[in-house]
């Protein structure tokens, strides 16, 4: 009888589980990270999309974002998310979005001139701010909304 | 009694299930009392970048202001929760910290945003900060009083009454203790939206309030488009008039700096401060500076990314902000430079701004002795090698201090001036 009562219990904890937050996907990005997720590209076209949920030229933007890898699903782009916020509400507009299986980073420290200088020096932490890096690891910033018409075709053939 | 080792396993499994679904359950009972905040989960710490308290050591914004006879008043978010300190020793110790608010992650800890914070010649204390109030990111500005020289301070309500978004408020007092604020307001934006033209930015309300911030007049709109993630500058003029510089948007989406004066009757022209011709969607969380001196020269200090000009500049205005001289680059060419802040009095004018090599952000100075005719070279006055927030300054009697909260030096309150 104990057993019924615990395998109970066991369900409605899971069901509680199941239905809370919806899982948490997105990886911790910080300082001294940057060198490393360029060269996950392998030598091909890469952009890395630095946006904030507080942006609201940002939040009008990732369903497009989402939109575009729907099409292009080769294209290779990293989402790097820089408000500090719960990470629950990140995932909530990556999912609104259709972003919520793409690669998703989070920035865990602030988000300050530190964490971007190695990105771009000069860079002041406008967003939405894509970098784009080339077949030949040449970056490009971009920062403002995307004219997804114009992305290189190279980025899209992943 | 379980000897069956099977059964004992699951056992164990069962009772850690149990055990997590518990907690599961705490947190979500948690989440939903808890008003305020967002949720009670917060992500993983990665590394020592990551400072944990509400403590002035875990602060990612600090705002000080000086009283007459030259206590100093700090307010700071950090660990999602607002508070106040006092020191009497030029911010060497502080009394006990007051805690004004706690709003968790839903705290405004964006990069332009700080809480704010005045004393009048009475000793009473008032306090504006913002917090997100929803899931869609609208914002709220609360206010709180001390009347007991900051001891205590009354549970914080809403500045204004309204269900879209109130962002970073920027205060300032005058002389007969009334009081002004300057906020970024998305109701304009909101109601475009609701009617099918939806468009980006926010406006720039403003409100006044002569009962110490009891009670504050009906809100009004200095400019119906700006950019809605910027700090708003303010400055008394030597009428005790309000004098503001922010980013605008200018017809073709263009953010370019503004000022406008706002006198008793409401909110003059907008005047341009350069055509930098910066056109963008984004946001650049970098708001300008402002500073009127005693011959009502205006003084601005700004970040641009414009086709015309792109990094840090500073112009003046000798007729209320109708025309401004030639923008100057501040700063070393090729540096990163952020954050300038002014302050003015009499024909003196200083000058901060913020410099990253890589290594070390440093805060250098400028002084100009002629109301911004010529300007001393540019002086080192600190620096870090960890977080640090915008410097700002403040007076204090005849000195002018840089107030700079950095994460691995602590709160620094460094005399960079006289007033002659």
């Amino acid at each position: 009888m104990k057993k019924y009562w615990l395998s109970f219990i066991f369900l409605m904890a899971l069901a509680v589980q199941t239905a809370s937050a919806d899982p948490i996907r997105m990886k911790p990005y910080q300082a001294g990270d940057w060198s490393g997720l360029v060269k996950t590209a392998n030598g091909s076209p890469l952009a890395i999309h630095f946006w904030g949920v507080t942006c609201p030229a940002c939040v009008k933007e990732m369903p497009q974002w989402g939109a575009f890898l729907k099409r292009n699903p080769k294209a290779k782009v990293l989402f790097i998310q820089v408000d500090d916020v719960a990470p629950e509400m990140m995932q909530k507009m990556l999912n609104k979005a259709g972003l919520d299986k793409a690669n998703n980073y989070y920035v865990t420290g602030p988000f300050d001139e530190r964490l971007r200088y190695e990105i771009d020096p000069k860079w002041h932490g406008e967003t939405p701010t894509t970098i784009f890096i080339d077949q030949n690891g040449k970056a490009s910033r971009k920062t403002g909304l995307i004219n997804f018409q114009q992305l290189p075709s190279a980025l899209k053939e992943g | 009694m379980m000897t069956n080792p099977i059964l004992r396993k699951l056992n164990a499994f069962l009772t850690k299930t149990l055990l997590w679904g518990v907690l599961g359950i705490c947190v979500q009972a948690n989440a939903q009392t808890d008003h305020s905040s967002h949720s009670t989960m917060s992500a993983p710490s990665k590394g020592a970048n990551v400072c944990q308290g509400v403590g002035l050591e875990c602060a990612n914004a600090a705002t000080p202001f000086i009283t007459k006879d030259g206590q100093l008043f700090l307010a700071w978010t950090a660990g999602g929760v607002v508070s106040v300190s006092q020191s009497v020793d030029g911010g060497k110790t502080f009394s006990p910290a007051v805690k004004i608010a706690e709003h968790g992650k839903a705290l405004d800890t964006g990069s332009d945003a700080r809480p704010q914070i005045v004393s009048d010649s009475k000793g009473n204390v008032f306090l504006a900060y913002a917090f997100f109030k929803d899931s869609n990111w609208n914002a709220q500005i609360n206010t709180t009083r001390s009347i007991d020289g900051g001891k205590t301070f009354s549970a914080p309500e809403s500045l204004v009454r309204d269900s879209s978004s109130q962002r970073f408020p920027s205060l300032l007092i005058k002389p007969d203790d009334s009081l002004f604020i300057a906020w970024i307001d998305k109701r304009l934006v909101a109601a475009a939206k609701q009617s099918g033209s939806p468009r980006l930015g926010g406006s720039i309300a403003y409100s006044s309030s002569v009962d110490g911030g009891k009670n504050f007049q009906a809100e009004k709109f200095a400019n119906e488009s700006s950019c809605e993630c910027c700090r708003i500058g303010v400055s008394l003029d030597p009428k005790n008039q309000v004098a503001i510089a922010y980013r605008a948007i200018f017809p073709g989406g263009i953010r370019d700096q503004a000022s406008q004066v706002i006198t008793s009757k409401g909110a003059e022209p907008i005047r341009r401060v350069a055509d930098d011709d910066w056109k963008t969607d984004a946001c650049p969380h970098h708001g300008p500076s402002i500073a009127v001196s005693k011959s009502g020269k205006f003084h601005v200090a700004w970040y641009t990314q414009g086709a015309k000009r792109s990094g840090v500049f500073y112009a003046n205005s000798s007729d209320q902000g109708i025309t401004y001289s030639k923008p100057s680059r501040i700063g070393a060419d090729g540096a990163n430079v952020a954050r300038p802040y002014l302050l003015a009095s009499g024909k003196q004018v200083w000058l901060v701004w913020k410099e990253f090599d890589g290594t070390y952000s440093s805060i250098y100075m400028k002084q100009s002795h002629d109301d911004g005719t010529s300007w001393s070279e540019a002086k080192l006055v600190s620096k870090t090698s960890g977080y640090s927030d915008h410097p700002l300054l403040v007076r204090r009697d005849r000195e002018i201090l840089l107030s700079w909260l950095t994460r691995t030096d602590g709160y620094q309150l460094i005399q960079i001036g006289n007033i002659q």
